[in-house]
């Protein structure tokens, strides 16, 4: 009985200790916060170290589940050189993330963007269904709350959380990530929602507007460039909802990032006074025309034998 | 006899939290991919009595809500995993079926896992976070049950003996 007691009484104790922490933490409490900033600043060295141990282990799981496209690049690297084959094996991740960073600057350089590079040194566990990022920068780099994270082809995310040393970057799959977005080339507005997956949903605000198949979406900016800056490539529309009871139309965007391949990311920490507009909208692949070969034939007058 | 249990049963747990977030964090898995931490904690609730797993999933709980992908209020976690404790334990505690048959304690840890991830969707969203789209939701339910069922008997052998090592009746010997 005595033992019964004492149990229930220790069960009270953690239940009204767990509703005091959620009330705290809904309140706003600065302690909270504390907790998991310090917590943060402890494992950043941890996920550094775990990130360059694991990046070998990573590029050979990834390596056999793209087995065809790492065949092919392995045969185009053999033809070329095959000396260099070995040595671009061996630094394939670094060249990646090199590329990355190139096509990064390219970007961020065509906006005026003032932009902190960063490696990304952990993937968040989906357990709690979000999808997060930790790179390896953090307030010492500059870096605040909100502000817009660019991959080599657009939108990454934004930043939620900084730490000294690192950055929790919300990833715009997550479904608590929303943007405000505009179709190039016409001025139509409506909010991007994340769903958990490589595509978004489009939300029009204006049920005059429409939106087709390609158009091609960048993000609206927030005032003071906090958290979005204009112009940032978000994506493609995938297909449209017409359904003819909505109040405006909705549409699937597939995103111009590849998250699953994110190991390079830029945070914008200032812009230029100009607004890029729809300079940074990505080229569309051009085709090159098959060149037609025609044949004459010219029958010969007699048979041949 | 707290004291020694105590001191050895913190750098466990703060193991399993590195582990996990410095290692098993680094693989972007399919299907939501699993939690080391939930798993362990689980297995440890189902041999332990219920006011000992209602304290083990406290603990588990507490690091949870510090982990950074968290993305509910602090205490989320620690509210469900220390009810899921001390309700596994409950059910469990005293059936040799359950805490002494390896089968018993991997369907215990997969079936509370899963029931421990709908209970954070509910709870999310009631408290307004988003989970995102019921399909996603689906998949990552089903992906982290299965993952759950890969690793737990894996863990198995290592999280009992470290729980022998942490609750076995040593200080009489």
């Amino acid at each position: 009985m005595r033992n019964g007691g004492r149990a229930r009484l220790l069960l009270v104790i953690l239940i009204v200790t767990s509703l005091f922490l959620i009330t705290l933490d809904l309140r706003g409490v600065k302690v909270i916060d504390g907790f998991r900033q310090g917590t943060q600043t402890i494992m950043t060295p941890f996920q550094r170290a775990g990130n360059v141990v694991l990046t070998p282990v990573k590029n050979f799981f990834s390596d056999v589940t793209h087995l065809g496209r790492t065949r092919k690049q392995i045969e185009k690297l053999e033809a070329e050189n095959a000396n260099l084959k070995q040595k671009l094996i061996n630094r394939k991740n670094a060249d990646a993330q090199l590329k990355q960073l190139k096509n990064i600057l390219d970007l961020a350089g065509s906006a005026g963007y003032k932009i902190v590079n960063s490696k990304v040194i952990s993937h968040g566990s989906s357990q709690s269904f979000s999808q997060t990022l930790t790179i390896d920068s953090g307030s010492n780099a500059g870096i605040t709350k909100n502000m817009t994270v660019l991959s080599q082809s657009g939108i990454a995310g934004v930043v939620k959380d900084v730490y000294p040393n690192s950055s929790l970057i919300q990833l715009a799959t997550d479904p608590g990530f929303r943007i405000g977005a505009r179709i190039a080339g016409t001025q139509q507005i409506g909010i991007l929602s994340g769903r958990g997956t490589g595509s978004a949903s489009l939300q029009l605000l204006d049920n005059s507007t429409t939106v087709k198949v390609g158009d091609v979406l960048l993000s609206r900016g927030s005032i003071a460039n906090r958290p979005f800056v204009p112009g940032v490539p978000l994506g493609v529309v995938t297909s449209v909802d017409n359904s003819a009871g909505a109040v405006a139309q909705t549409a699937i965007i597939r995103y111009y990032t590849n998250f699953s391949a994110l190991g390079v990311v830029a945070v914008v920490i200032g812009r230029s006074a100009s607004d890029p507009g729809d300079s940074l909208v990505p080229v569309k692949p051009r085709v090159t025309p098959i060149p037609t070969v025609t044949i004459f034939v010219t029958p010969s007058p007699s048979p041949t034998k | 006899m707290y004291t020694r249990r105590f001191s050895i049963a913190v750098p466990i747990f703060l193991s399993m939290y590195v582990l996990q977030e410095a290692i098993i964090s680094q693989f972007r898995l399919p299907g939501g991919g699993f939690s080391l931490l939930l798993i362990f904690a689980l297995t440890w609730a189902v041999m332990s009595e219920p006011e000992v797993a209602a304290v083990i999933g406290f603990a588990a709980g507490f690091l949870m809500d510090l982990s950074q992908s968290a993305a509910g209020p602090f205490g989320q976690w620690t509210l469900i995993m220390l009810l899921a404790g001390y309700a596994i334990s409950y059910i469990g505690y005293g059936d040799d079926n359950v805490h002494a048959n390896a089968i018993g304690i991997v369907f215990f840890v997969v079936v509370a896992n899963l029931l421990i991830e709908i209970a954070y969707v509910v709870t999310s969203a009631l408290l307004g976070v988003s989970s995102g789209s019921f399909v996603q939701i689906v998949i990552t339910l089903v992906g982290m049950s299965v993952w759950a069922l890969l690793v737990s008997p894996i863990m198995l052998p290592v999280f009992t003996r470290l729980h022998a090592t942490v609750f076995d009746s040593r200080s009489v010997i």
